[in-house]
């Protein structure tokens, strides 16, 4: 039951988020537009790229969406509402989004064009970046919340959100999942100016609308990972658990979305520099910080 | 109603549905690009359009203007990428061969644009689907098959038969239609693969067994044409296939849009003058020098492993880039249309990694002779200049006029002086709001697009009421752009360019250098103009001075207090010479006319563009690709400019 509750409001939840996509990117609001959009596609033809590495031009988009959907199990909507309470649930989160990249690499290499396949191992580096921001921010969480469950974690801010707890480790995760879900000013792996679409560019009709999808459903379950470990989950007054959970994961997805349209992309080197010598050192200095609170102050 | 390029199908049931959908939902490509549709004064950012990037994520095909003959071919192959149910839509176009006709055609006016998206629609809505539907090749991409001698070469015939040589059988290959196409199953549907290209590689692997077919994986240098064990290391000896290599000489010639087609078998290593040429030979010359490389590709050896050997080995003695790393040369085209280089330049990039190794650009555009003709009369001239320079046709029109007055010895008069000048004044700023939005679709910077592209439309036909009006705004955005985050770090000693390379225009203005036509005009000088320079060198810079300049240009403006766009100079019947120089938005501009009885009988052009290209390979080299393309953007060249 409680399955089919998730999958319905991520369904919903992706809409929204392509509605949201659609303002930032083209400028214009239009709550029929996306459906609209996602029929057309259907109706399109699926090209085959010649010489294309069929396996992994298949399975590139259909591994980003069950990856999506996996790191969405553990993510609690309400008390009960979630699909799997894994005591290691946010090991496991971090264990799903790993396949990002192989989806990633995989559509980039597959259809043997030269911008999807720069696009992909771009990708790689941009892994190179991000993947300890994601890491490291979630050890000091699981510190506070003495659990890597993900209930748990939400539990353990019943006092204090994590967001004013450990405000330099939001800040980190918010970062490093805005560059694992490739969004502006990260996206290098799909830079519409540079690469022409990057990975998606080759792809066209039903797999790109498979593409589309399984992009969303990973921005989806980023925000809800932010809102779980740092904006206290479902936790608030007067509406009920699942409203607080559903408000809170669209605008931080909605954040996420339109940000890079004020700023220009980042350099690819100088992202990588920036996550090395400064991230990982604030992200140490979090750990610290936190481990010494939650040591004195029993919050 | 019917779509030619409807997909196939009979219009029945949910397609109708889908059908719907689609006539709703355009996500459209523009060509030669939306920069050029908004300096010819067309909104595309209304019309619940959607302008995509790259032709594969569009169904419509929106062409502005007429099609420089250039470009054409490249259009074809733009179309070709386009999944169906596909349209076009020509706006004041003429002329689009070898596209197909144009679904529905309208005048080059807002109007215009908004009547031809309704019909459009009901034509998509009708006919998206079609059980019959017509097949369409770029003549770009067609590839012809011939026949030829495994061990003569130079015996290619058009059918197959028996050498007259030796007396073997024919071999098939396949070859551009054009010289230098390439390979077109990549770019069209697989259905539209008719043609034999498949079994044309057979053809290769059979060559290729005439002579040195095996070779070790571990020394390219051995090579046999009998199985066996390589002397070296005691490993079999393993087949190695011409045809990946083969693929990648055709494969990169002629192509549109984006695709290095042949991307993970291209394995340049430095003879790139070699592999592009060997569409003249059989393949037997190149065998020896390509069978080291033939490890990379994927089906190039059977039985073994593409990633068997290790880098190191694979890349022993190859030329290594600035950063030390080696990989995979891959020459990749950008352009003529694509999203964030200058609409018709062609960029060739070989990659070395994600590194710039080396670069080659031109202007597919070309632009033709001046004077077409034995001679020409004055306004003919003038508008013909004006309309070859789409992006700037002001300050072209402008320096028609006054070369034409110069060998007249007409003078326009002080006030048609100030209103000119202001005339051209404007149209740097909308030039440069331009650049800026462009700037803003190649770096992501949406914000930027789309709000300088909004000020371009308004500012572009203004009066002095209507710019000041908008003036607030603009300069809002100019001080916005420049500290937004992450532009410094964007631009900041990218493209550096040293006080001794030739440049003009902003780009000089911008390292320090005072080249500026209007240094000194004494008209200019009274409406309180002063050369505006930075220092730096770099596209930061460029960015600043032209936002410098922008404002300058509002304040010239402001001062002059009339805008008038030069009325072609009546001269009657006059002989004589003439020169002038105007600062057009990329840099100075130089016309020479000679006139014999009125009508213009030899005229030459020097352009901003013309110089500033020359600069694309120095700021590209070396460069992270990224870095290399907001190089080349920082550049603000003008294809239509160039020299053809």
């Amino acid at each position: 039951m409680s399955i089919l509750v998730v999958l319905l409001s991520l369904a919903a939840g992706a809409y929204a988020l392509a509605v949201i996509e659609r303002w930032a990117v083209h400028g214009h609001l239009s709550l029929t537009g996306p459906a609209w959009a996602a029929l057309a596609l259907l109706g399109r033809e699926s090209l085959l790229a010649r010489k294309s590495d069929r396996l992994f031009f298949e399975l590139g988009p259909v591994l980003l969406l069950v990856a999506g959907l996996m790191a969405v199990a553990v993510i609690p909507l309400a008390p009960g509402l979630i699909i799997t309470d894994l005591a290691t649930g946010a090991l496991f989160l971090n264990a799903a989004l790993a396949y990002v990249l192989v989806a990633l690499i995989m559509a980039g290499w597959g259809p043997n064009g030269a911008y999807a396949m720069i696009a992909g191992w771009r990708f790689l580096g941009q892994f190179i970046a991000y993947a300890m921001l994601i890491v490291m921010p979630i050890t000091a969480v699981a510190m506070r919340a003495e659990s890597l469950s993900t209930v748990e974690i939400v539990a353990s801010q019943e006092q204090l959100w994590n967001v004013l707890y450990q405000p330099m480790g939001f800040i980190l995760f918010v970062v490093a999942a805005m560059g694992l879900a490739w969004l502006p000013p990260l996206d290098l792996p799909d830079a519409t100016g540079e690469l022409a679409g990057g990975v998606e560019a080759e792809y066209t009709g039903v797999r790109l609308a498979v593409l589309r999808l399984a992009r969303m459903v990973i921005i989806l379950a980023l925000a809800g990972a932010t809102v779980t470990f740092y904006l206290g989950g479902w936790l608030g007054p007067w509406l009920p658990p699942w409203a607080w959970s559903a408000i809170k994961i669209l605008v931080v997805a909605a954040a996420m979305l339109s940000v890079g349209r004020y700023m220009p992309r980042i350099r690819e080197a100088r992202y990588l520099a920036l996550s090395w010598k400064l991230g990982i050192s604030l992200a140490l200095a979090n750990i610290f910080v936190v481990g010494v609170i939650a040591l004195v102050v029993p919050i | 109603m019917t779509l030619v390029g409807a997909r196939e199908g009979a219009m029945s049931g949910i397609r109708r549905a889908v059908a719907a959908a689609m006539a709703r939902d355009l996500p459209a490509f523009v060509l030669p690009g939306p920069s050029v549709a908004r300096a010819m004064g067309l909104d595309l950012s209304g019309s619940h359009l959607r302008l995509v990037g790259t032709p594969r994520h569009a169904n419509l095909l929106i062409v502005v203007g007429p099609l420089p003959p250039g470009l054409r071919d490249a259009a074809a192959v733009t179309y070709a990428q386009i999944p169906r149910p596909r349209a076009i839509l020509a706006l004041g176009a003429g002329d689009i061969a070898p596209l197909p006709d144009a679904d529905v055609s309208a005048p080059l006016t807002q109007a215009g644009l908004h009547s031809g998206l309704a019909d459009l629609r009901r034509v998509i809505a009708a006919g998206a689907f079609r059980a019959d539907s017509g097949e369409f090749n770029a003549p770009a991409l067609e590839v012809r098959v011939e026949y030829t001698c495994p061990m003569h070469p130079e015996i290619v015939r058009d059918a197959p038969g028996d050498c007259p040589k030796c007396g073997m059988t024919l071999v098939p290959r396949e070859t551009a239609s054009d010289g230098h196409g390439g390979h077109g199953g990549h770019d069209m549907p697989p259905e539209d693969r008719s043609n034999p290209a498949d079994h044309a590689h057979a053809g290769h692997a059979e060559d290729a067994g005439g002579a040195g077919a095996y070779t070790c994986p571990m020394h390219p240098e051995v090579v046999s044409d009998a199985p066996g064990k390589c002397p070296k290391c005691g490993m079999f000896l393993v087949k190695a296939e011409e045809g990946e290599s083969h693929g990648h000489g055709h494969g990169h010639g002629g192509h549109g849009h984006e695709h290095g087609s042949e991307a993970h078998g291209a394995h340049g290593h430095g003879d790139h003058g070699g592999h592009g040429k060997q569409q003249d030979h059989s393949g037997h010359d190149g065998h020896d020098g390509h069978a080291g490389h033939g490890g990379h590709s994927e089906a190039a050896i059977d039985g073994i492993e593409p990633h068997f050997m290790s880098m190191v080995e694979m890349t022993e003695g190859q030329p290594r880039s600035s950063d030390g790393l080696q990989m995979d040369w891959i020459e990749v085209p950008f352009g003529p249309f694509f999203p964030g280089l200058p609409a018709g330049l062609r960029l060739t990039l070989t990659l070395d990694g994600d590194t710039v190794a080396g670069s080659e650009v031109r202007s597919l555009v070309g632009r033709a002779e001046l004077v077409d003709g034995p001679q020409m009369r004055v306004a003919d001239f003038v508008e013909r200049l004006a309309a070859m320079m789409p992006l700037s046709p002001v300050a072209y029109r402008t320096l028609a006029c006054a070369a034409i007055e110069e060998a007249a010895s007409v003078d326009p008069g002080h006030d048609a002086r100030r209103g000119r000048a202001a005339a051209v004044e404007r149209e740097r700023i909308a030039s440069h709001l331009n650049w800026l939005a462009e700037f803003g679709l190649q770096s992501g910077f949406l914000w930027l697009a789309a709000r300088a592209g909004a000020l371009q439309l308004a500012v572009q036909g203004a009066d002095v009421a209507g710019i000041a009006a908008q003036a607030g705004a603009i300069r809002r955005l100019t001080r916005r752009v420049q500290a937004a985050p992450l532009m410094r770090m964007r631009l900041r000693r990218i493209a550096r360019i040293g006080k001794d390379t030739p440049a003009s225009g902003p780009v000089d203005r911008a390292r320090g250098g005072g080249s500026d036509a209007r240094t000194g005009d004494p008209t200019l000088k009274d409406l309180g103009f002063e050369t505006r320079v930075r220092n730096g060198g770099d596209a930061l810079a460029r960015l600043r001075l032209r936002c410098d300049e922008i404002a300058q240009s509002l304040d010239v403006i402001a001062a002059a207090g009339r805008i008038a766009v030069p009325q072609v100079p009546d001269v009657d019947r006059v002989s004589g010479e003439g020169a002038a120089r105007i600062e057009t938005p990329r840099g100075a501009a130089q016309l020479r006319v000679k006139l014999t009885d009125g009508r213009v009988v030899e005229a030459d052009l020097d352009t901003p563009s013309d110089v500033n290209i020359a600069l694309v390979e120095t700021v590209t080299a070396q460069q992270e690709l990224g870095d290399a393309l907001a190089a080349v953007a920082s550049l603000d060249l003008s294809p239509w400019e160039v020299r053809g």
